[in-house]
Order: C-alpha cells, then sequence, then structure tokens
C-alpha cells in the first residue's frame, strides 16, 4: 500500500505520517529521554568506520592477516601516517577490544 | 619533579591544575576525565607542519549534557583554565582534534550524540554535536526516511555540528552548509544557555523552521569562534529526489576553467545545476587511480608533461566538472539538454553519466558523495604523495573564469616554488568559488615538512595582498589569516569575546581570537 501511494505522490508527502519522528522539540519543551548512540559489536564498527578505507584501496586491506590485536588498537588510538587517530569517545574501549579480535580474527575478502 | 601532566594550560599552576582536575572528575565522574599521554594521544595527532608539541592538551574531558557543560565552564572560570571544544574531532587538515594553544583542555563533545528530533514533513532535524553523519543516515535507513544529507568527504566519520560550524560545505543543493542552518542551543561562558533564532520564544515550534527569529540575528557568531559552546544544532534537510542524475564533464587544457566556469554559472544562478559540484584538477583526483611515484621521481613538483601523461593513463580530464540533477524525470531531461547543449558548444567537453562510467572509482565517490551518501575515497588524496602531511589552503574566488584561472596559477607557481603539486578543486557556488587546495607533503620528511609551513605562509600572504581571503584555516595558522582581514575586523570579535567570555576561558586562539 505504502509503496504504490509512494509511486503516485512522490516521496515527499508520502511518509508524512512519519514527521516528527523522535518527537517535538519546542524552545521550552522537554527533551525526549533517549540513550546517545553506542556500537553493537566490533563488526559494526569496522563495516561503518574502517571499511570504508579498508575496504576501497585507501588504506590497506586488514582482514585475514591475524594481525595482533594489540597492534590494531595501537593503530587505533594514535594513527599512522594519514589514517587519524580514534579516541575513545568515537570508539570506547570495550568497542575498540571487540574490534581488534574481529579484524583480527576475521577471513580474508573473498 | 616532573610534572603529571603531559602539559598545563598557559599561565596556570600544576596545583591550581590538580584542584581544577579534581572538580572536573567530581561532575564528570573519573573515566571522563583523561590526563595520561596514552589517553590523550588521539588528541594531539594531527596532519600539519608544526610540531605536535605546539598543540598538545594537558586533558581531555567527556560531557553528555548541558548541566555538565554549565558546570564546566564555572569550573573554568574559577581557575581560569581554557578549553577547546570538539564535537566529533574530525577537522583533518585544518587541526583534527588538538587544541589551538598547548595546554588546553579539550572539551570533547562526541559521546552527547542524541539525535533530537527529525522531521521529514518540514525537513529538518535538531541534533547534539557528537551525532555523526553517519548516524543520521543510518536512523534514515532504519526508518525509511526520504532525507538526504550533504557532507564533506570524512561523511561517516565526521558530523553536522562541527563541519557547519566551521562554516564546512558539501557536495549537494545542501551544500553550503551554513546556509542551511537552523537553530542553535549555545551555552555562554557564564554558564547561560541561549537558543538562538525562534528558540528563544516559549511554545514556539519554528525553532528549525525560521532561522532569524527577533533582532540580531545571532547564529552567525556562534561559527569559527569562541563566543560559546553549541549544545544543541538544527539544519534542514534536502528531500530525496525521484531521480538523481550525476555526471561528469572533462576538459583537457587548464585555461579551460575559464569556459568551464562562464559556462557553469549561468546554470548555478538559475537553478539548473543545482548543486555544489566540483571543478576538480586531474591531481585532486589522481590519488583514485594512481601513485605519485609512477610519473615523478626525484624532488620538484610534478611537471605538466607527467599530468598530461597521467590523464590519458586513466582517462581523466585535466579538469573534472562533477555535478548532478536532482528531480522528476521530466526536470532532470530538460536539464540535461540544457546541460549538454551548453558544454557541447565549443566541442572542447567529454561527457560522462554513469552508464559511460561503469565501475569507474572518481565518477563513483563523487556520485556517492552528491546524494549525501558514506565514502571517503576522496581519503586516497593522501595516498598521491604519501607521508601523512596535509593543509587545506583555501581561498575565496569569485564565480568568474578569469579569476579561477589567475589564483590556480598563483597558487600553482607558489606550490612549484616549495616542489609541491597543486592538489586543487573548485567547489561551485552561485557567486563564489571555495578554490580548495590539500597541500599534501611528507611529514616524516623534516626538510619537506618545513618547505610545507614556508608554502602555506606564503599562499596566505600572496593571495591576500590580491585581495584573496581565505574562508577557513588549520589550527596553526589561525593568527596569521585573521591579521589579512584587518584591525577592525579584529578588534570587533575582541570587544564581542571580551564581552560574552571575559576571562577568555572558550577556545583562546580560535580565528585569531582572544
Amino acid at each position: 500500500m505504502k509503496a504504490t501511494w509512494m509511486a503516485c505522490v512522490g516521496f515527499m508527502s508520502a511518509l508524512s505520517v512519519m514527521a516528527s519522528h523522535t518527537g517535538v522539540l519546542g524552545a521550552d519543551q522537554q527533551e525526549v529521554p533517549q540513550t546517545g548512540f553506542t556500537w553493537k559489536d566490533g563488526a559494526e564498527v569496522y563495516t561503518k568506520i574502517c571499511a570504508l578505507c579498508h575496504e576501497t584501496s585507501v588504506g590497506p586491506i586488514l582482514r585475514g592477516r591475524e594481525l595482533d590485536p594489540l597492534y590494531i588498537r595501537l593503530i587505533v588510538r594514535n594513527g599512522s601516517r594519514a589514517m587519524p587517530a580514534f579516541r575513545a569517545s568515537e570508539i570506547d574501549d570495550h568497542s575498540l577490544e571487540q574490534l581488534s579480535e574481529y579484524v583480527s580474527k576475521s577471513a580474508g575478502a573473498k | 619533579m616532573a610534572s603529571k601532566y603531559i602539559a598545563l594550560p598557559n599561565g596556570v599552576s600544576e596545583k591550581i591544575f590538580d584542584t581544577a582536575v579534581k572538580e572536573f572528575r567530581g561532575v564528570l565522574g573519573e573515566a571522563n576525565v583523561l590526563v595520561s599521554a596514552e589517553q590523550l594521544a588521539p588528541y594531539t595527532k594531527t596532519m600539519m607542519p608544526v610540531s605536535e608539541t605546539n598543540h598538545t592538551p594537558s586533558a581531555a574531558i567527556m560531557a553528555t549534557t548541558v548541566e555538565q557543560i554549565q558546570k564546566i565552564v564555572a569550573i573554568c572560570n574559577k581557575y581560569k583554565v581554557p578549553i577547546w571544544t570538539i564535537s566529533t574531532g574530525k577537522n583533518l587538515g585544518y587541526g583534527s582534534a588538538a587544541p589551538a594553544e598547548r595546554g588546553q583542555v579539550v572539551l570533547d563533545l562526541h559521546r552527547m550524540n542524541r539525535i533530537l528530533e527529525v522531521d521529514s514533513d518540514l525537513c529538518y532535524a535538531l541534533v547534539e554535536p557528537g551525532v555523526t553523519y553517519r548516524q543520521l543516515y543510518d536512523y534514515f535507513q532504519e526508518h525509511q526516511l526520504p532525507l538526504w544529507l550533504s557532507l564533506p568527504a570524512p561523511s561517516a566519520i565526521a558530523g553536522p555540528t562541527g563541519n557547519t560550524l566551521d562554516r564546512g560545505v558539501g557536495y549537494t543543493p545542501y551544500g553550503e552548509h551554513f546556509m542551511n542552518a537552523c537553530g542553535m542551543e549555545v551555552v555562554l561562558a557564564n554558564g547561560e544557555v541561549l537558543r538562538t533564532g525562534m528558540g528563544s520564544l516559549p511554545k514556539s515550534n519554528t525553532w528549525q523552521a525560521f532561522k532569524w527569529g527577533y533582532g540580531p540575528y545571532l547564529d552567525g557568531i556562534f561559527t569559527q569562534s569562541n563566543y560559546g559552546i553549541v549544545t544543541k544544532f538544527g539544519f534542514w534537510l534536502q528531500p530525496a529526489p525521484p531521480v538523481y542524475k550525476p555526471f561528469m564533464i572533462q576538459y583537457q587544457d587548464e585555461d579551460d576553467v575559464v569556459e568551464i566556469v562562464e559556462i557553469m554559472r549561468p546554470m548555478r544562478l538559475n537553478g539548473v545545476i543545482p548543486n555544489s559540484g566540483v571543478i576538480a584538477h586531474a591531481l585532486y583526483e589522481a590519488g583514485v587511480k594512481a601513485k605519485r611515484s609512477d610519473y615523478v621521481s626525484g624532488p620538484g613538483s610534478i611537471s605538466d608533461e607527467a599530468v598530461r601523461k597521467l590523464v590519458r593513463d586513466h582517462h581523466m580530464g585535466i579538469w573534472n566538472v562533477t555535478a548532478a540533477l536532482y528531480g522528476t524525470q521530466e526536470q532532470v531531461d530538460v536539464n540535461w539538454k540544457i546541460v549538454t547543449e551548453a558544454f557541447g558548444k565549443s566541442g572542447k567537453a567529454t561527457f560522462i553519466t554513469e552508464q559511460e562510467a561503469g565501475d569507474d572509482p572518481q565518477f563513483g565517490y563523487r556520485a556517492v558523495l552528491m546524494r549525501g551518501g558514506m565514502d571517503m575515497r576522496e581519503f586516497n588524496l593522501y595516498n598521491w604523495r604519501g607521508g601523512g602531511g596535509s593543509l587545506w589552503f583555501a581561498p575565496v574566488s569569485q564565480a568568474r573564469g578569469s579569476e579561477t584561472l589567475k589564483q590556480m596559477r598563483l597558487a600553482k607557481g607558489i606550490l612549484a616554488k616549495y616542489g609541491l603539486d597543486y592538489t586543487g578543486e573548485f567547489i561551485v557556488g552561485m557567486r563564489d568559488m571555495h578554490h580548495i587546495i590539500d597541500m599534501l607533503y611528507d611529514r616524516t620528511d623534516p626538510a619537506m615538512t618545513k618547505a610545507a609551513y614556508q608554502c602555506f605562509d606564503e599562499l596566505i600572504s600572496t593571495f591576500s595582498a590580491e585581495g584573496y581571503g581565505s574562508y577557513r584555516t588549520n589550527t596553526a595558522f589561525m593568527d596569521k589569516v585573521a591579521h589579512t582581514y584587518g584591525p577592525v575586523q579584529r578588534h570587533v570579535h575582541k570587544m564581542l569575546k571580551k564581552a560574552l567570555d571575559p576571562n577568555g576561558i572558550l577556545a583562546p586562539g580560535k580565528s585569531g581570537i582572544r
């Protein structure tokens, strides 16, 4: 039903029911309580950050090389040449541990 | 006795700083106040040709609420401790996450990252400073919202608050980001919380719909400045168009930039080309397809002959125009006819659409960025020379062909003097161009690093002497660029600073303001 509706009138008006998606926050209204973003696991960090360079020829391939997890953590926190450093506020210590294990144990790209 | 800190704020004793740190911990908790060298390493790395000791923070503190930030500024006022606020901290090539001055405390707001509101009728979002473009992109996908972002090349790891507050640009019809900012919440140095525009009016529901409010428009003074800490940021989103047609037009002579600009300006002004497209020099795009060492051996900048070989080898233009059309099929068809007729007249242009491009990576990354997608392949720039050195030189040009050619030649000549390449592009506005040059150098080579510093200094001096001002700069050259805009503007900036932040606790040095 929604697909037909969208095809008829275009994207913009079709989803009007979804407006104010997270609730309205007017000038003096209370914020909608919700928590901030946190990583699910190491694979998510890899897919949403690392892969954008390390699976696209910008940076070297990491998967399938059995890299030392400690080495991965050091490079992430310190950066390397043009690779930026990533702070604990971006990738928390627990997620970084999961990420380094994930990359270290991952199979190479097929 | 050695200090327990890797740096101290200017004029603050270790004993006083101990007390401030203790109070920061009382507000934020032990885990959110970082002082060790290991913890601060990611706050120290930059790509600039200056010693990292110039930009080493004394501490980094992570806040997540407005109330915490109010308490932090109270502590900073009490002990005269300066703070350098970052949101995602990915101002790469402009200073990254490091503070302007040694010893400043970095106030890291990346974990203050809630998406507070997305309105798909009025097409706007209200976010906290740590929200990344990736977070918003995923949110739109998850909730099937037909909304598009405009973002810079670091896309997934950067965010709208920091990029817009530094007056960054993207590549979509909403590419002039501050033009599309609407409403901020700002914690002032005295702890008061200001909501700009309509946000100051009780019960208003137009904070993100109408920019101006009543009385002097204040949002501008919180960009590229140090007058407050932005804790909420509203901005407009592009409704996803039914049809999107990215295209590339290649020209094979540097002088052709005159023709390109003269054809493109009227189409930007009348809306036929609605987005901030780019006119990229071959060397800006080369890293996607080639290595510099395949074309240059030894010192000195790359020769014109080598650049011509490069473009022949990799099917590039000396100039590569990328832009896009957005709308219904009928609108896109009509506008494509206008574009091809205008650019086709001289016979110099080669047209490339998705059909011709196939999986060409140069076309591919541009096409993703012009629809606000996640793509960081522009970072191949850094592979062109290697060595991790990058400074963005960003003079503004009129959108006039003769001016763009003059600026290109001027920059190329200065860069060549220092053995560096012209790695530049023009981001096309209606009346202006952001002339963006990534001054790439090998940061592991001390001689080249020194040359890079001198080159950047000369670029600013020479361009400003010609009347060409930079729209943005890195933390090592902020005073120099501020100086080019003359004493009266600096004085006004200083008076505002004194009025809003008399103790000078907020990011002293930003844009040369103290």
